[in-house]
């Protein structure tokens, strides 16, 4: 209690380097290396073939939550690196399922439902892989073109003006008609084209690209900036271009994270891409801790777990004699109260921003 | 519709902004926190409105002063008071996760639609004057923050209290070493804002007459960026930014053409981020940026 | 302190010290700044620290205040335990610290400084007559009395941090690096007003890098090294050229 409360100062969530680590050699390395991408991946897919094995409902929710995996893991390339707080990501995801939406669903269907469009989009339709590679692109194009504007912001004002962008693009997507439905309505009829088993290797394709990113030498510069911004100038790292970088590709996860929502839920509509969906994956970064992929991926896990058991909580459980159950919305409340929870207790979150280590043998050498 | 009407209109939903903007403000100031839940206080002391009306005005709105003040306090004591140590960014998050929290809190104890009661119904009439047909509650509202704003003014610059709160928004470290009792501090501040947020949600209620779970949140955004737009590092940016967000909304919404005036937002959004390109203090910044260290 | 060379200050206290240092250790994120440091302040006496940058002085003087955490020892003042207390409870204890750079409130005034410094204040003089007594100490500040402390040259702010924190009527005042920046001129004002605030009675220590001025103001002088205390010097020390070279450079 003694010490002094100040607020703390820095912007950037401080702490320590993910990166390379040095000091290793050979294929123990090597080994270690490549299990913080093997691990992640790996439990993904166990986790995916448990859920499909159960089936009904928590197939279901295993879908969701690889969903909210590609989105967190998005924002992740983002906000871990740059140490930069966005609140904005749900928008490159909301144009992302646009963009899905208006390539797959049929366009007998669509000129009915959505009769305001522009003709071009009226007409056109696309198979799956490409209306994702749209998502994608996108995505990173609106994160791309946002980036300039955004990117020389720090902190709170990056954390508005963000939020700002949220904001926008949700008032366009409700209200521009030529490119979705009219205000507020929903986009019905996305075809279920993606399946839990395409949906698991899109989310490893993710993390792949996640894991890349992160070993690539803009990934490590921009981690540099991270702890301390007043020294990166002196230190020669253009940090806005290296955040620009990570913002466009996070952009595009996140719309390709638009595109299997789209096709998960089937229905698009613009409210669904709000807060709510920005709490979720703010929340699952926080719990899993923002400075890790690992963080991400296991934040998704138990976060999705929690999310499951409460709902099967919600139907009632019985117990011996016991019939527990929560009422009707205990469960968001409940979520809510993890994530300050989370925030007081390990505010690193589960990882402490740290990949995963190679559970055989642990390497504490530090250098 | 007459100039004159829309410049009161104007007025007053920048006034409103404005108070929405300076209990943000204030607490920002000591805790380096910006508080997205300053709208759940919000719709928490409206609902104590719709909730006690039958009770008569005096009690009613004691009670929701009471409610706003409260609440206000309990969210300093249960949640922040425990992450006064991190950094700004953290403290958002947890201000983020906290409205969404207690939203549903509200939509749990009271459902998701909205509750009604005739608050203070004969405020919501109109009045002539000088040929202007102007609505009363604008010009209460209009009042109402003038007296408000002169009070907390002679709090911060007069008394001895006021002057801790300054001084802990300046530097917290040195006011402590000099003695200033930093939860005190804190909790007063808080209790101001929740306060601030209750005479808000009685000229919100007024003027809708029903509250429903998310009632605060679009009034506690705008007014959030205007105020950080403002220069959220001093209580008289906040208060102009969030005065200039409320101004420019009632202004966009009585002038722009028809079909755009639903994008309203999003103009109010894109001159939002090119301010903050700008000046990304905000525009009323003091020499130190928000970030200090 | 038996193991200390020269010419220690052999001060076993008859009655117990006002404030009594013992062991007292600090670390940030588990390495250790300070490393077990024993002082001790008698009433009415001056007490310098020196040491090179990084020794770990602030670091003394923070935990002392309240202001770090201590991680393990004591201080006690006048038998209270310090540590473990708030700095504004530390303020009510009767030990105030001046701490390094002058820490202006900007934009208020110097009355408004002075007033807040009266906040934690633990006497029955009332403050107006306190006040026109550290302006009659700092004679500038009478002057400038409307001026926010930002607009203040660096000597006048060192001054009127000062003077705030006497008016919490410290009965330990611990000053850090008052003369951090301030010209030679400023500097003798400063510590012209330390030497009539001692001679009114109040303990001080004063942490601060020159070592022969230090030496030579104080009763006692210590010197710290790398968290640790290696010398205490008495004021004859001032001009003796080898202890002075191991003041600035350790043992
Ligand atoms: N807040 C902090 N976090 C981490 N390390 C710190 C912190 N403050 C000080 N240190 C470290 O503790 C050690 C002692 O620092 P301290 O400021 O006490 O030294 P000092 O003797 O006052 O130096 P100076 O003469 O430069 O003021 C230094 O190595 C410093 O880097
Ligand atoms: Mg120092």
């Amino acid at each position: 209690m003694s010490e002094l409360k100040t607020p703390a100062t820095g912007l950037t969530v401080g702490g320590r380097d993910l990166g390379r680590r040095r000091g290793r050699s050979g294929s123990s390395a090597r080994l270690a290396t490549m299990w913080t991408l093997i691990g992640p991946a790996l439990l993904v897919y166990l986790g995916t073939v448990v859920a499909s094995q159960i089936g009904g409902p928590v197939a279901v929710q295993g879908a969701y939550a690889l969903v909210s995996l590609v989105a967190a893991v998005g924002l992740q390339i983002f906000t871990g690196t740059s140490g930069v707080l966005s609140f904005g990501h749900i928008a490159f995801t909301a144009v992302g399922a646009w963009a899905y939406g208006l390539l797959t669903i049929d366009p007998t269907l669509k000129k009915a439902l959505l009769p305001d469009l522009f003709s071009f989009l009226a007409d056109v339709h696309a198979p799956w892989p490409v209306a994702l590679a749209v998502a994608t692109t996108v995505g990173g194009f609106l994160a791309f073109a946002v980036a300039p504007f955004l990117m020389r912001l720090n902190g709170l004002q990056a954390g508005i003006a963000t939020f700002g962008l949220l904001m926008v693009v949700g008032q366009v997507l409700t209200y521009w008609s030529s490119i979705g439905p009219r205000s507020g309505q929903a986009m019905v009829g996305v075809p279920a084209d993606l399946p839990l088993e395409r949906l698991v290797l899109v989310a490893i394709g993710v993390i792949i690209v996640s894991w890349v990113y992160q070993h690539a030498r803009t990934a490590r510069l921009l981690r540099a900036t991270r702890e301390d911004l007043t020294a990166a100038p002196g230190s020669g790292i253009n940090v806005t271009i290296h955040r620009v970088i990570a913002f466009t590709i996070s952009g595009a996860v996140c719309g390709l994270g638009g595109g299997l929502w789209a096709a998960t839920n089937r229905v698009v509509q613009s409210s669904h891409f709000g807060v709510g969906m920005t709490f979720t994956i703010i929340a699952i970064l926080v719990l899993g801790g923002t400075r890790s992929l690992w963080g991400a991926v296991l934040g998704t896990l138990v976060w999705s777990a929690l999310d499951s058991l409460l709902v099967y909580l919600q139907g009632g459980v019985t117990l011996g004699d016991y019939v527990v159950s929560i009422p009707e919305g205990a469960r968001p409340i409940i979520l809510g109260a993890t994530l300050i929870v989370a925030l007081m207790v390990r505010p690193d979150g589960l990882t402490g921003g740290r990949e995963l280590t190679w559970p055989v043998q642990r390497w504490r050498r530090r250098g | 519709m007459h100039f004159g009407q829309s410049l009161i209109d104007a007025l007053s939903l920048g006034a409103l902004y404005a108070l929405v903007a300076l209990g943000i403000g204030l607490v920002f100031g000591v805790m380096r926190l910006a508080n997205f839940a300053h709208g759940e206080i919000i719709t928490g002391a409206a609902y104590a409105l719709i909730f006690t009306w039958h009770l008569g005005p005096v009690v009613s709105v004691f009670v929701s002063l009471l409610v706003g003040v409260v609440l206000a306090i309990l969210m300093e004591l249960l949640v922040f008071r425990r992450l006064r140590t991190t950094t700004p960014a953290t403290l958002l998050i947890a201000s983020f996760g906290l409205s969404f929290l207690l939203q549903r809190v509200y939509e749990a104890l009271f459902g998701t639609n909205v509750r009604t009661a005739p608050v203070a119904s004969g405020l919501a009439g109109t009045v002539t004057v000088l040929g202007l047909r102007l609505q009363i509650l604008s010009l209460v509202t209009i009042a109402l923050t003038a007296v408000l704003l002169l009070a907390v003014h002679y709090f911060l610059t007069r008394t001895n209290l006021g002057l801790q709160v300054r001084a802990a928004s300046t530097d917290f470290r040195t006011a402590r070493l000099l003695g200033v009792r930093a939860d005190r501090v804190i909790m007063l501040t808080f209790g101001i804002s929740g306060g601030l947020a209750a005479v808000v949600a009685f000229v919100m209620t007024v003027q809708t007459g029903a509250v429903g779970p998310t009632f605060g949140v679009p009034l506690t955004v705008l007014a959030l960026v205007g105020a950080v737009i403002g220069g959220i590092d001093r209580v008289i940016g906040s208060l102009v930014g969030g005065f200039l967000m409320g101004f420019a909304s009632s202004f966009f919404s009585s002038w722009l053409p028809e079909g755009i005036v639903r994008f309203r937002d999003a103009f109010v959004f894109l001159l939002v981020i090119l301010v903050l390109l700008v000046k990304p203090a905000g525009l009323l910044a003091g020499s130190g940026t928000v970030e200090r260290t | 302190m038996s193991d200390l060379p020269g010419k220690v200050a052999a001060t076993t206290p008859t009655q117990t010290p006002l404030l009594d240092v013992r062991d007292l250790e600090v670390r940030y994120s588990g390495v250790p700044a300070v490393k077990g440091v024993s002082f001790h302040v008698d009433r009415g006496e001056t007490v310098g620290l020196i040491g090179p940058n990084g020794a770990g002085k602030s670091s003394t003087v923070l935990a002392l205040a309240g202001a770090v955490r201590a991680s393990s020892g004591s201080a006690t003042l006048d038998g209270v335990e310090l540590t473990g207390h708030s700095p504004e409870e530390v303020v009510r204890l009767g030990l105030s610290l001046v701490p390094e750079g002058r820490n202006m409130f900007d934009g208020l005034t110097v009355t408004e400084n002075l007033r807040l410094g009266a906040v934690a204040r633990r006497s029955e003089v009332p403050l107006t007559a306190a006040i026109a007594e550290v302006v009659e100490l700092f004679p500038i500040l009478g002057e400038f009395r409307d001026r926010p402390a930002g607009l203040l040259s660096g000597g006048q702010q060192q001054q009127l941090a000062i003077a705030r924190t006497l008016l919490a009527a410290p009965r330990m005042l611990i000053l850090d690096e008052p003369s951090l920046g301030l010209s030679p001129t400023a500097v003798d004002v400063v510590f012209d007003a330390l030497g009539r605030i001692r001679d009114a009675g109040t303990s001080v220590l004063v942490v601060e890098q020159r070592a022969e001025f230090t030496i030579a103001f104080c009763d006692r002088t210590h010197v710290l090294h790398d968290g640790r205390l290696t010398l205490a010097l008495t004021p004859g020390a001032a001009h003796d050229a080898d202890l002075l070279t191991k003041a600035y450079f350790g043992s």
